[in-house]
């Protein structure tokens, strides 16, 4: 869903932004989402799915041994990786020290229907994408699941993944059986703001109001899960039961925001540097983007709105034909050991799906272990929601829509 | 004897054979592909079928994108425009003043082509920006209003635009004024070719006014004031630049390079879908932002195809109408 691609900076390290992040409010932080959103799971689509991946999991018998190689698609600085030397992840140099399977990972994910773009025509053709492990948001992993070109994990190879996922992330409608997609990362989608341009804010309502401090400075998402579902938290709607009508009060809402010249535009990742270079000072904004462009801009805030704020996971999957399936089944369970789980954790911003990963995170790093960023405190969930996973249609007729708001 | 007469006539065909294939691989293949997907219907998931029934996408895209169209158009041309003025100058000063430095200078023309696209029309961000280095100064001193902008807004995207395919008008142009024998100049002078001054005000008047008019119309600003700011700029220009001998030799011999390089220019501009994407709005999508956006956000290939077909072959139509006006005997005599 998101960009990941905040540049790191020199001289401070990701678990410093943390340490030192006020972060405003985040009443609410959720992983408590995976199961909550959705009446609208479609057993027979699930079914096909899984059907579909019966002839590569029936084969397991064989003795199996780890590839040579993996090959392993993700976002940028999406995993922990050496101060000194930005080729270097030490996570992924333990998997090659356990196993002798050299990762070749590749930072190439910044969209999730782009990358999609380029995966499509091989998935499509019943070729190997050449990928053997992937990450994708929520909705395009279902997507992939739906049309059945994803291989089905042999879960007897994954020992950890079975017994230290979180419980919040267990039988999500496009996965009931949790064997064909492992959480990476979660994330979540709120205000961020100027404190020094703006004050401060906790209204999702400050994106409707015209006020000279920030009107024609003000960005939403070019995706559309995250726009339209804020603004329909805005209006005390929930974006887990979306209906084609809350669409489109979302969309003439917005529209409103654009005509009134308080909204400038939508963005992908690039509000991130807008928010620093001034020429934005308030958006609808991804949590780990904004604290890491603290360090370039003090004043900026990520804040988790009153009327709540959307949260969205990042999945591995491993696409149907991969060359190197078993290798890629014992990586995702090695990164749900959760002393893995904790190095990644350490690094990267966003909330990890690991039972442990804090307890193992505490002995090293007691203070880092606190961070709410990380593991949102169990009592505080509640305000973030999960996009519906749509259907087929629902998806092209609010794509289509979206588009035309976004004046494509 | 006969063998040779026989690979004598095959010559020339072995010769296209590899330009030919190329074409064939790369284009014509391609474009067949895309014309026969224009008229698929169905979804990604549920596959696509081909029927000639489906020949609606083109009038329902034209209808729905029309507004994107039109803005191709006039941001292309106004892009082109923008390039002929600063190019031309340009080209002109090179080849008629560079001296030694003809090398270096167009060297520098081009120097920007060895960074990434993208990277600078991000860069143009940064200088464009609200409070940036160019409009910050300028609102602390008092001159523009605290809300002015150019990000976002369509000035920008030509700004854009006319940056990024500059050196493709700038060296079609150079190329022609290098090839003028200085001579001709020379004899004209001898016959009496001096400043033009009240031709050269009258043209440079009605010239920069009309520019100035209709680019001030594509932006949608003040077209009077800006029609009189720029007749009045193209007074002073045609005053004191234009000579007899510049409007009578110099620049006819120029035109072939012109006529390149508003091609080498307007085409790529009008499918350019970048800098309306990172320097514009919502209110500034390009028929290039649509197609991109219908191909893979929304998976909606019949309409992405139907689309880059008709931009297709309106700009074939359009080159073909400038061509028999300007004349195509030019375009391949400029080298």
């Amino acid at each position: 869903m998101t960009d990941h691609d905040t540049l790191p900076t020199s001289e401070l390290t990701r678990r410093r932004f943390l340490q030192g992040t006020a972060l405003t409010g985040v009443a609410a932080f959720v992983a408590a989402c995976g199961t909550s959103g959705t009446g609208t799971s479609s057993p027979a689509e699930s079914a096909a799915a899984t059907t579909s991946e019966e002839p590569t999991a029936s084969e397991g018998g064989a003795e199996q041994s780890p590839s040579a190689e993996l090959n392993f698609a993700n976002w940028p600085l999406y995993i922990d990786t050496d101060d000194e030397d930005e080729t270097k992840h030490k996570t992924l140099e333990d998997f090659t020290a356990k196993y002798g399977t050299v990762v070749n990972y590749s930072e190439v994910i910044n969209d999730n229907d782009e990358f999609f773009g380029t995966i499509r025509p091989a998935l499509d053709g019943g070729q190997d994408t050449g990928w053997d492990l992937i990450v994708l948001t929520d909705w395009m992993a279902g997507r992939l699941i739906r049309l059945g070109w994803t291989e089905g994990f042999d879960l007897a190879n994954m020992p950890n993944k079975v017994a230290n996922m979180q419980d919040v992330y267990k039988g999500v409608d496009f996965d009931p059986t949790d064997d064909h997609h492992a959480p990476w990362q979660s994330g979540m989608t709120g205000l961020g703001y100027d404190s020094a341009a703006t004050g401060d804010l906790t209204s999702l309502e400050a994106l409707w109001t015209d006020d000279p401090r920030w009107k024609g400075k003000v960005t939403l998402l070019t995706e559309m899960r995250d726009t339209i579902g804020l603004t329909m938290l805005r209006g005390g709607k929930d974006p887990s039961q979306i209906t084609e009508a809350d669409f489109d009060d979302a969309v003439a809402d917005i529209q409103e925001a654009l005509d009134a010249g308080i909204v400038r535009s939508f963005t992908g990742n690039e509000y991130a540097e807008d928010l620093v270079a001034g020429n934005v000072v308030l958006a609808m904004a991804w949590s780990g983007d904004v604290i890491a462009k603290q360090a370039e801009k003090e004043t900026l805030v990520w804040q988790l709105p009153d009327e709540g704020g959307m949260l969205w996971t990042d999945n591995m999957l491993i696409p149907r034909g991969a060359a190197n399936k078993y290798s890629a089944e014992l990586f995702i369970d090695f990164v749900y050991d959760p002393e893995i789980a904790a190095q990644i954790a350490a690094w990267v911003n966003y909330v990890t799906p690991v039972k442990g990963a804090k307890e193992a995170l505490a002995a090293s790093d007691p203070e880092l272990a606190e961070s709410p960023l990380i593991f949102p405190p169990a009592d505080v969930l509640a305000n973030v929601s999960i996009f519906k996973t749509l259907t087929e249609e629902e998806e092209g007729v609010f794509n289509d829509r979206f588009s035309a708001l976004t004046g494509n | 004897m006969h063998a040779r007469q026989w690979l004598n006539r095959l010559t020339p065909f072995l010769l296209l054979a590899p330009g030919i294939l190329w074409l064939l691989v790369f284009y014509a293949y391609p474009s067949v592909q895309m014309f026969i997907s224009s008229f698929w219907a169905g979804t990604l998931e549920t596959g696509f079928t081909v029927s000639l029934d489906n020949w609606t996408t083109y009038p329902q895209a034209l209808e729905r994108y029309g507004p994107q169209f039109g803005r191709s158009v006039v941001y292309g041309a106004a892009a082109t425009t923008v390039c002929f003025l600063i190019a031309y100058p340009l080209a002109y000063t090179i080849a008629f003043r560079g001296g030694r430095y003809k090398s270096l200078l167009l060297f520098l023309v081009i120097a920007p082509f060895f960074t990434s696209f993208l990277l600078r029309t991000q860069s143009w961000k940064i200088i464009l920006g609200d409070d940036g280095i160019l409009f910050g100064p300028l609102k602390d001193l008092g001159l523009l209003g605290p809300d002015f902008r150019v990000l976002a807004t369509p000035v920008a995207v030509v700004a854009g635009i006319a940056y990024n395919f500059l050196p493709f008008m700038t060296l079609p142009i150079y190329v022609s004024l290098e090839k003028i024998d200085g001579r001709l100049v020379e004899a004209a002078k001898d016959l009496f070719a001096g400043p033009w001054r009240p031709g050269g005000s009258i043209a440079g008047g009605v010239v920069g006014g009309l520019t100035a008019g209709g680019l001030a119309a594509a932006f949608e600003y003040d077209i009077v004031a800006f029609a009189i700011l720029g007749a009045v700029g193209g007074v002073l220009i045609g005053a004191f630049f234009l000579s007899e001998s510049f409007i009578q030799i110099v620049f006819p011999l120029s035109l072939p390079g012109v006529f390149a390089g508003s091609l080498l220019t307007f085409i790529p501009a009008m499918g350019d879908f970048v800098n309306a994407e990172l320097l514009g709005n919502t209110q500034t999508r390009m028929i290039g932002n649509v197609i991109q956006s219908r191909f893979l956000d929304n998976n909606d290939y019949p309409t992405a195809a139907a689309l880059s077909f008709m931009l297709m072959a309106g700009i074939l139509v359009a080159v073909a109408v400038y061509a028999r006006l300007l004349g195509t005997k030019e375009l391949t005599s400029s080298g």
